[in-house]
């Protein structure tokens, strides 16, 4: 009797747990709930440690206080930037995709639209002259496929360099150099002073690495550019971008730390930020990493300068913004419309730059005096940008995603002398084709 | 002369078991050694310096990790969830696994080679599947959808070693148990599951592990706090241009601790039912 007592407790303490396991909160999914406001699930890796988590969070908690009692967000942290990706993959998959998504640097627009899953926002970008006069021509190639606006940015991607006054001055280095030759020149006189020049990396599509060669090829003639230019092109076996691989094996080779060879962007960053290395490629996000103590020294921040990259040419393009995915209620669709609205406004990017840096999509939004304040170096550079006389999308953003890896797993042989900068780029393009 | 005297040979080869032992117990302690130190380095000193002592003693990475994800929930959801599919999953296949052994029906060898079968599928391939199920049952984003995709996940293995305990087992015991009088389910209960401990624990330790350590299906199954497992809570350090180690290796060492405490309670069961049935007397 005792034991058929504990088996019956047994198996009501099961049942108890897994009914209790199984009551679903509210709104787990966008939908309308019973006072008749709208609720829209919106996923975002910009949470835990992503610099623009601050910024999210407040724009929702604005978007929720003066939506009040009709549309409402509801947050669903994603943490880290791939995992969002394979989620939303995921979604694509199944056709239950969440009402509004940040395209990112990660292209998603093109997968939604691919399935037709993405609601044309044309019509209401053009009615509204507010919002239309935020896209800029390069936000609109951007974000527009065949004519038709799909999405809505609030970032810019202005990427320049960043260098170690003080470890130029100890190589007797004045300013940054304003031509490729230069820049290669300092590159040799700091290596001569024992200092390391250049931070790179290999690993997870080798970021760091990759804007040193797209600027290269960009700056070496027009077709360089028009190869930047290009969305998802297929022949890397071009005269620009074999010179261009030719130069980055150098570095690779001459003028970068060994860790640079397997290691990831989180290694190229320290090695600037404890001062080994006197210049590293990225963009202005990095900015408070300089003043954080657990990364770097008190007064690191004093100690560094920033710049164009030679020839005249910086990295500047809107990153892909906001869409709205098509919904089975109109209303729902309605509700995500107006938050990528909100999510993109001036407001919204001047909020992006004031708290935390964030370069605007859009050239009407001016630095305040408030950003100039908190983020001098930031300011600095933007002035620097504008004089650039050459400007494009970096490289990644343009490249078919498999490449990525290709990049990463090509550019260790291309330092060891594995393969040369043609073999390089005929890899590429091997990897290009598989696309097509 | 003493017959007692250990030869130079002898000792050589008895120092070089040491040394080989002393080698494996480092190598298999020092990530986790290296993890509980890194959590008190800074960022600075985990990329600069990976091996080197901490300069100082202090929490701040935990209190990091606490303040950056929700961890402390994450754990608990983990416990519950982790707790239920080992329960479930001990039960159900303990007697399946006994049926395997000991029964004969029609199809049996067919209905067990099914079962086994899915243990090869890659969990890739289950992903768009068990979302849509998931979805249409209504428990996207539920504790109970992520027990019941556990428990099937970690079904296969789970089958496999209950099986192979039983049938360990002498028949003997249950032949005995039926001359006393005992039913089917009370001979099972009473008599074939006290023998078949070691089955059981190593069942329920690899689904406990199976289920802690889970990622992808509880990033695509769940979208809140409320049913998230601690797998999750890692991914919040770390983005594509910020990073803060010293709170992830914290949260590592958060997250791996009941792991070891499981493993390291259950380790001879474990053990002893993994190389049960290798030598037949």
């Amino acid at each position: 009797m005792k034991k058929l007592l504990v088996v019956l407790l047994i198996t009501a303490m099961v049942v108890g747990m897994v009914s209790g396991c199984s009551k679903k909160a509210d709104n787990k999914k966008s939908s309308t709930n019973k006072d008749g406001e709208i609720v829209l699930n919106y996923p975002t890796f910009q949470c835990g440690v992503n610099t623009a988590a601050e910024v999210v969070a407040k724009l929702v908690e604005e978007f929720n206080e003066k939506y009040d009692g009709k549309y409402e967000i509801k947050l669903e942290e994603i943490p880290g930037d791939t995992n969002y990706v394979d989620k939303i993959k995921v979604q694509l998959g199944t056709g239950d995709l969440p009402p509004v998504i940040y395209g990112g640097g990660f292209n998603l627009l093109d997968l939604a639209l691919a399935k037709d899953l993405v609601v044309d926002l044309t019509e209401k970008v053009d009615a509204d002259s507010e919002w239309k006069d935020l896209y800029s021509e390069a936000a609109l190639t951007t974000n527009s496929r065949d004519g038709k606006i799909y999405a809505s940015s609030v970032e810019g991607s202005l990427v320049g360099y960043f260098y170690n006054k003080e470890l130029f001055d100890k190589a007797g280095i004045k300013e940054p150099a304003k031509t490729w030759d230069e820049f290669f020149a300092q590159c040799e006189t700091l290596k001569k002073a024992g200092i390391t020049p250049l931070s790179m990396d290999t690993a997870d599509s080798a970021w760091v690495t990759q804007l040193w060669l797209g600027a290269l090829v960009a700056t070496d003639n027009e077709s360089g550019l028009d190869f930047m230019k290009t969305m998802n092109p297929t022949d890397y076996n071009t005269p620009e971008m074999i010179a261009a691989v030719e130069k980055v094996q150098k570095m690779l080779k001459e003028y970068t730390t060994l860790d640079a060879i397997g290691g990831k962007y989180e290694q190229a960053a320290n090695n600037f930020l404890s001062g080994q290395t006197a210049m590293i490629a990225n963009g202005p996000w990095m900015i408070g990493d300089f003043t954080d103590e657990t990364k770097t020294t008190k007064d690191f921040a004093d100690k560094v300068g920033t710049a164009i990259y030679p020839d005249s040419f910086v990295y500047d393009a809107p990153i892909q913004g906001y869409f709205v995915t098509k919904q089975s209620d109109p209303k729902v669709e309605e509700a995500a419309i107006e938050m990528v609205k909100f999510f993109t406004s001036a407001h919204a990017q001047q909020l992006g730059l004031d708290l935390q840096g964030m370069v605007p999509a859009s050239d009407t939004v001016k630095v305040s005096d408030e950003a100039k304040d908190k983020f001098p170096l930031l300011s600095e550079f933007i002035e620097l940008a504008a004089d650039a006389e050459t400007r494009t999308d970096n490289m990644q953003a343009t490249m078919y995603s498999n490449l990525l890896d290709t990049i990463s797993q090509e550019l260790p042989r291309l330092q060891s002398g594995d393969i040369d900068a043609k073999g390089f780029c005929e890899i590429m393009s091997k990897d290009a084709a598989k696309n097509s | 002369m003493n017959t007692n005297t250990i030869n130079p040979r002898d000792r050589l080869l008895a120092a070089l078991k040491y040394l080989f032992v002393i080698a494996c117990v480092i190598a298999a302690l020092f990530p986790l050694l290296w993890v509980f130190m890194s959590s008190f380095k800074s960022n600075s000193e985990i990329l600069s310096s990976g091996v080197s002592l901490p300069k100082s003693f202090n929490f701040s990475g935990y209190i990091d990790a606490l303040r950056i994800s929700p961890i402390l929930k994450y754990f608990a959801n983990s416990v519950l969830i982790a707790g239920v599919v080992t329960f479930v999953n001990v039960l159900l296949l303990s007697m399946a696994g006994y049926v395997f052994a000991r029964c004969q029906f029609f199809g049996k060898k067919f209905l067990y080679f099914l079962l086994s079968l899915s243990m090869v599928i890659p969990m890739t391939a289950l992903l768009h599947p068990v979302y849509i199920v998931v979805n249409s049952l209504q428990l996207y984003d539920t504790k109970l959808g992520l027990i019941l995709v556990y428990t099937a996940l970690n079904m296969p293995m789970s089958l496999l070693i209950m099986r192979s305990t039983f049938q360990g087992i002498p028949r003997a015991l249950e032949e005995a148990a039926y001359v006393d009088g005992a039913g089917f389910v009370r001979t099972f209960f009473q008599i074939m599951l006290p023998c078949a401990k070691g089955g059981l624990a190593s069942s329920a330790v690899l689904a406990f592990l199976g289920s802690w350590n889970e990622f992808t299906f509880a990033l695509v199954l769940t979208s809140g706090e409320s049913a998230r497992t601690l797998p999750l809570s890692l991914s919040y350090f770390t983005s594509q241009f910020s990073f803060n180690y010293t709170a992830l290796f914290a949260a590592v060492t958060i997250a791996v601790i009941p792991s070891i405490l499981v493993f390291a309670i259950f380790q001879e069961q474990v053990i002893s039912s993994l190389t049960a049935g290798a030598v037949k007397e």
